[in-house]
């Protein structure tokens, strides 16, 4: 305690005089308002300290006004009456005519509203639930459980793993205690044995249940195993091979353009982000790669003019914006990276109209600031690109697909942008001389949102809200601000299903995704399909890595594979890489190999991924 | 003469209160005529003086300030065996020069002298020192609590020969009035013979709000052994050959005998005479019961560090902030929460669902030499899961179960004590007689007898069928928050907000233990099974382990980060666990601390050493999601149950 507050504080003698005047006394006089303001003081406090032991044996940490009133009924003072509130009042501040005010704000209620409007909701009853806090000495990794290793202290060991092997050192009777005390159960790891990699058969088993219903064909038991993934405490251990899992996942199923998979393994990647108890940052140097393929990969499903990848695109840049915000340190500079990787595609003037697609959605989830730098002044380059591919009729169908889509999208997140980057009146040349192909639309789309006062309730779709709410932030800055769920795929929540139709209705135009649920599944689960229908014309399978943060653009070879997924599935189970350190470059760069086929990455399992063996990788920490 | 003072006062008091009637008629009764009244004016404000005069001091305010440094710097400059004893007067010297000076309205010297030392006091006396800077004002000194509990006590301290004659010389050379009538007046100095304490064992004891154990505190002799058990054999016999009828293996029971019912013939020889409290006679069907408890008991796994205990916690949810207690009934079937909106509600924690007795018409038709006329009482129609039991008007602070299961007992904020019948489930006494909130009560072990603790400092020692309290224990300087019986009913411990833990003896009335330690409340109370320790926990989140054949502490286990809420020791007595509103439940190796400690040594004035070594002891700790602890229970096959409350807004 310092010696400064060893008095504490007293009311000013001003609230005296303000508090006398409120019941008639226009003027206190200093003195009097002086002795009032220390004694009132010191029966507050004393009332306060009484009022504690209340509040100590109803066993709360929080004093509440029930406990007042109980200290001023054991003091023999009436209690105030009507002044009950089950949460924190704010005081206001208010300031004018040369005084500042203090004040509780009370609204006017509508008494008629109250009476005819809906009950409020009764408050569930107190009910027991019982649990196992242990068993026979051995705390069991149950949701009611804290998970075994809280997420700090995984966030330190990821961080500096010297820090285990010197907490380990330090107490060697313990762990040694620990031993002896169960003999019985050989099986079951020691849960703070991090050092240990073998796991329990328990755990084996809930890994081939979980991965095995991620992918597999039934729709309910994938809801609940990605529930699993997404609540349950105690994943940790098994958490480098579930990403391990995602990334060959992802690896194989790309080549082979196997879209469902590669949505069950991103819904995988969502419920991971979002199980709290988990620490990723160890992990993402499997898991960037896998979601940043799902976003520009150049194809990713059989029939790119029918299947519905795009949707999988936004569905992984949204996660990739997550992981950015969770995720993005001074140190990793992850959303940096992300950036400059996207925007390097953008650049690229051979890039195809999906892999364009993907950076622009990637783009724009990161934030308005990002999509401001690198995005307008592409537009008149991507104008170029795109505007053949809609007009001329030599180009293929999924092109004219592709590049309906990106005007779509980019009439979807610039116009919000544009028009606070550009002063009022909106001259039909100015955007064309700028915006080339695109001026002409977005000069409409300008006017429109300009027309319409901002109204993020309406369906305005993810962007302009996405762009209200981050605009303030720092393009390099960690973005924080923003609080919106990442969408879902799957339509266990409401607010996923929503997304999608609001992106449905609000884009009329021809190139319009549609979502369609189908009868003979669960409702959970989607068939996206477009309305045209195009021949095929696989050629290319691009695969992006980003071992450890190393970005390496693969230029796949013909999506012949000949091993089915499932075995591509099976091999990733042996697999047992071990990352232990993050690695990571101080500049990402996109290199185009040589082509890489499918099998051969499928058939060697025990090797570890390409990336992680470059020479430039700096371990961390 | 002494009469009519005493009279007078109550007259006085009745005037102040503007009791005019009441006065009038007890100034009738009492033959006192009307001159009386004359007197009272100036007597009344010679009250208040004369109450305080203890403080009246004509010593110069700026003289306090240079006094106390100079006490300061004689203590620092002290040899370095002496140093630590003699800092232990620094505390009560600067409390009660603040009030002194505050007497003598300089409230700006005692305001400075407060700044400037009392930020330099031990941890532990800074919450009272924050209380006590809030009086800053004569006419603050009235009532105040704890203005009050320093100027009418002495605050004791323990000192060696060598120390005390220390500073009584150094007293002597300085002479500073101040200082020395300060010491004189105020503080107690109980001499021992023998070395110094060092600063460890000093800390380990004081704490307490008005100083610590003096030597005389804890002379008496405690009977802290247990009674003979009752003896139960024989409905043991009873229910077994009941029980071996079905059973195969008759002889594997026999043999077994001897290991179930001990033979107590050799009474314990710290045992209180059988006849010392009158205790109730035992009916048919708690004898039954001990019987079955014993046989379950046979059952129990003998826990250790090897063999810890089984958890198995009821999460109470949707209760945020509405909860204040829960208990376990000794058989482990039934569950009672107290709320702070004064219902309770009890849970039955066995398939057997909760039955009420039939109505008084149906209860004439049976037959009542039927065997299972207890049966047969119970309707079967009005079996619930869960009942709510109404009639406190203010949060229900604790809720006891008697050992037969019938009753239960709670205490509330509306400073009422309850009892219900779980046959009936309705209320079936009221007890009143504390006049502030009832923070806990406690039955005892044998029944019939039970104890309360409140916020007016007493704690009281009731009986079922009585509707006043047999015993009122006053001796506390603040809330009694905790009471618990000792397991053979003569003894009954008290923790209280004053940082001390009390032990009363149930016959006499009187204060037979004086512990100090504590830097907090106390919270909760355990007895060993044996009856020889007592564990206490409270606010400042350490457990203390005291020996009651002479009072002193012996082991202080903190680990805890929070409040600790409950204790308990498993049946056999081996682990000690202890629940916090850390939301951890940690287990105690109890065997091993029994073990280290050295009680052979231990006399009178000899302090033992203190195990301060928590981490040796502790065995294993639990953490629950956010759900503080309320209460812990050892089932009579040692299964652990904890009552948790989630909290789901943190």
């Amino acid at each position: 305690m310092s010696e400064s507050d060893m008095y504490g504080t007293t009311l000013s003698q001003e609230s005296i005089k303000v508090i006398a005047e409120t019941i008639g006394v226009p003027n206190l006089p200093d003195e009097a308002a002086k002795e009032l303001a220390e004694d009132v003081s010191y029966r507050l406090k004393i009332i306060i300290q009484d009022a504690a032991k209340f509040m100590f044996h109803a066993k709360r940490q929080k004093l509440s006004t029930t406990d007042i009133d109980a200290a001023l009924k054991a003091k023999g003072v009436e209690p105030l009456y009507g002044f009950h509130t089950a949460d924190h009042i704010p005081f206001r501040f208010a300031s004018g005519g040369g005084r500042e005010l203090h004040f509780i704000e009370e609204k006017e209620l509508d008494l008629n509203e109250l009476i005819n409007g809906q009950l409020p909701k009764l408050p569930l009853d107190v009910t027991t639930r019982a649990h196992w806090l242990a068993i026979e000495g051995i705390q069991p990794t149950i949701p009611e459980n804290p998970p075994p290793v809280s997420k700090d202290v995984q966030k330190l060991e990821s961080v500096d793993p010297a820090s285990k092997l010197a907490a380990n050192a330090k107490d060697p009777s313990k762990s040694a205690a620990a031993k002896v005390q169960k003999p019985r159960n050989v099986e079951t790891v020691h849960i703070k044995q991090l050092a240990t990699h073998e796991l329990s058969v328990e755990q084996q088993l809930y890994y081939k249940e979980i991965t095995e219903a991620c992918v597999g064909s039934d729709e309910a038991r994938r809801t609940e195993a990605l529930q699993s993934l997404a609540v349950d405490p105690g994943l940790h251990e098994m958490l480098p091979r579930m990403c391990t899992f995602i990334a060959e996942g992802v690896k194989v199923n790309v080549v082979q353009n196997n879209l469902a998979f590669l949505i069950y393994l991103m819904r995988m990647v969502k419920a991971l982000l979002d199980n709290s108890t988990l620490f990723l940052e160890k992990y993402l140097h499997e898991l960037l790669p896998s979601v940043v393929t799902c976003i520009v990969s150049k194809q990713l499903c059989q029939r790119p003019d029918s299947d519905n990848h795009w949707a999988l695109r936004d569905f992984a840049s949204r996660l990739l914006a997550q992981i950015c915000r969770n995720f993005n340190t001074s140190t990793n500079n992850i959303q940096t990276r992300v950036t400059r990787m996207f925007s390097t595609a953008l650049q690229d003037e051979k890039a195809p109209l999906s892999s364009l697609y993907g950076a622009i959605e990637g783009l724009s989830e990161i934030g308005a600031e990002v999509v401001k730098v690198f995005v307008i002044p592409r537009i008149k380059h991507l104008g170029e690109r795109i505007e053949p591919a809609l007009d001329s009729p030599t180009f293929s169908s999924v092109d004219r697909i592709a590049a309906g889509h990106i005007k779509h999208l980019l009439l979807k997140i610039l116009p919000p942008i544009i028009k606070s980057m550009r002063s009022v009146p909106d001259i039909m040349e100015e955007y064309k001389a700028e915006y080339g192909y695109m001026g002409i639309p977005l000069h409409s789309a300008v006017l429109k949102v300009r027309a319409t006062p901002q109204s993020p309730a309406t369906g305005s779709g993810s962007s302009s809200t996405n762009s209200t709410n981050i605009a303030a932030a720092v393009p390099s800055g960690v973005i924080t601000a923003a609080a919106r769920p990442v969408g879902q795929l799957t339509g266990v929540t409401p607010t996923g299903v929503n997304r999608s139709i609001v992106v449905a209705g609000t884009s009329p135009s021809g190139a319009a995704r549609q979502i369609v649920t189908t009868p003979t599944n669960s409702q959970q689960k989607y068939v996206i399909v477009t309305s045209r229908s195009n021949p095929v014309t696989p050629n290319q399978s691009p695969v992006v890595k980003l071992g450890s943060n190393q970005i390496v653009m693969v230029a796949g070879g013909n999506a012949t594979a000949s091993q089915s997924t499932a075995m591509g599935v099976k091999s990733v189970f042996v697999q047992q890489s071990q990352p232990t350190t993050i690695k990571i470059e101080s500049s990402p760069s996109i290199k185009v190999e040589a082509p890489v086929s499918p099998s051969q990455n499928v058939s060697s399992p025990g090797a570890l991924p390409q990336a992680f063996t470059d020479d430039d990788v700096l371990p961390l920490g | 003469m002494g009469d009519k003072n005493t009279l007078l006062a109550v007259l006085q008091y009745l005037e102040k209160h503007n009791l005019k009637g009441t006065s009038d008629l007890l100034r009738k009764e009492a033959n006192l005529g009307e001159e009386t009244s004359s007197l009272q004016c100036p007597q009344s404000d010679s009250d208040v003086s004369s109450m305080l005069a203890a403080y009246k001091s004509e010593g110069d305010p700026e003289k306090y300030e240079e006094a106390y440094a100079d006490l300061k710097r004689f203590v620092e400059g002290a040899l370095d065996i002496y140093k630590y004893e003699l800092g232990m007067i620094l505390y009560p010297v600067l409390v009660h020069m603040y009030l002194e000076l505050l007497f003598n309205d300089h409230e700006d010297q005692a305001k400075r002298l407060m700044e400037k030392f009392g930020p330099d006091q031990e941890e532990y006396f800074q919450e009272d020192l924050k209380k006590l800077s809030h009086v800053c004002k004569k006419d603050h000194l009235k009532g105040n609590e704890l203005t009050d509990t320093f100027k009418s006590n002495e605050f004791i301290i323990r000192m060696s020969r060598d120390t005390l004659s220390i500073l009584k010389r150094h007293l002597s050379e300085k002479k500073h009035s101040v200082v020395q009538n300060i010491i004189q007046e105020h503080l107690y100095l109980d001499m021992y013979e023998g070395v110094a304490r060092n600063k460890q064992q000093i800390d380990a004891t004081s704490g307490a709000m008005i100083g610590e154990a003096s030597r005389a505190d804890n002379k008496a002799r405690v009977y802290y052994g247990l009674l003979k058990e009752p003896d139960v054999s024989n409905a043991a016999i009873e229910e077994e050959e009941d029980d071996e009828e079905g059973g195969d293996k008759p002889k594997k029971k026999k043999s077994k005998k001897d290991h179930l019912y001990p033979k107590k013939s050799k009474s314990d020889p710290n045992a209180p005479p059988v006849d010392r409290m009158p205790l109730p006679e035992l009916k048919e069907a708690e004898l039954r019961e001990k019987a079955k408890a014993l046989r379950d008991g046979s059952k129990r796994v003998n826990l250790g560090p090897d063999t810890l205990p089984s958890i198995c916690c009821y999460t109470l949810l949707n209760a945020n902030h509405s909860v204040t207690c829960a208990e376990i009934s000794e058989d482990s079937s039934l569950l009672a929460v107290g709320f702070n909106d004064s219902f309770i509600k009890v849970w039955s924690l066995v398939p057997q669902k909760l039955r009420s007795m039939k109505s008084a018409d149906q209860l004439q038709d049976i037959d009542r030499e039927a065997d299972d006329v207890l049966a047969r009482m119970m309707d079967d129609r009005s079996s619930e899961a869960c009942r709510t039991l109404l009639g406190h008007s203010g949060p229900v602070y604790r809720v006891a179960f008697s050992p037969d299961r019938q009753l239960l007992l709670s205490c509330s904020e509306d400073s009422s004590i309850r009892l219900w019948s779980l046959l009936t489930w309705s209320c079936v006494v009221c007890y009143k007689g504390h006049t502030y909130p009832v923070w806990d009560v406690r039955f005892a072990q044998h029944g019939y007898y039970f104890a309360t603790g409140g916020h007016d400092k007493t704690a009281r020692l009731w009986a079922t069928d009585q509707h006043q309290p047999l015993r009122i224990f006053a001796g506390h300087y603040s809330d009694v928050d905790c009471v618990q019986f000792h397991p053979n009913s003569n003894y009954l411990a008290s923790g209280s907000s004053d940082r001390t833990v009390r032990l009363w003896d149930c016959v006499t009335g009187c204060q037979v233990r004086l512990m100090t330690g504590h830097k907090g409340h106390v919270l909760c109370l355990c007895f060993s099974v044996e009856g020889r320790f007592l564990a206490s926990a409270g606010a400042d989140s350490r457990i203390l382990l005291w020996d009651l054949a002479h009072g002193h502490l012996l082991a202080e286990l903190c680990s805890h980060t929070a409040s600790i809420l409950s204790l308990a020791f498993s049946r056999e007595g081996s682990i000690l666990v202890s629940g916090s509103t850390d939301c951890t439940v940690k287990v105690w190796d109890f065997t091993k601390l029994a073990e280290t400690m050295a009680l052979e040594d231990v006399n009178i004035s000899h302090n033992p050493d203190i195990k301060k070594d928590s981490d040796t002891f502790l065995l294993r700790s639990y953490a629950t999601k956010n759900s503080p602890i309320l209460n812990l229970h050892f089932t009579r096959r040692n299964l652990l149950l904890a009552v948790g409350l989630f909290d789901s807004q943190s």
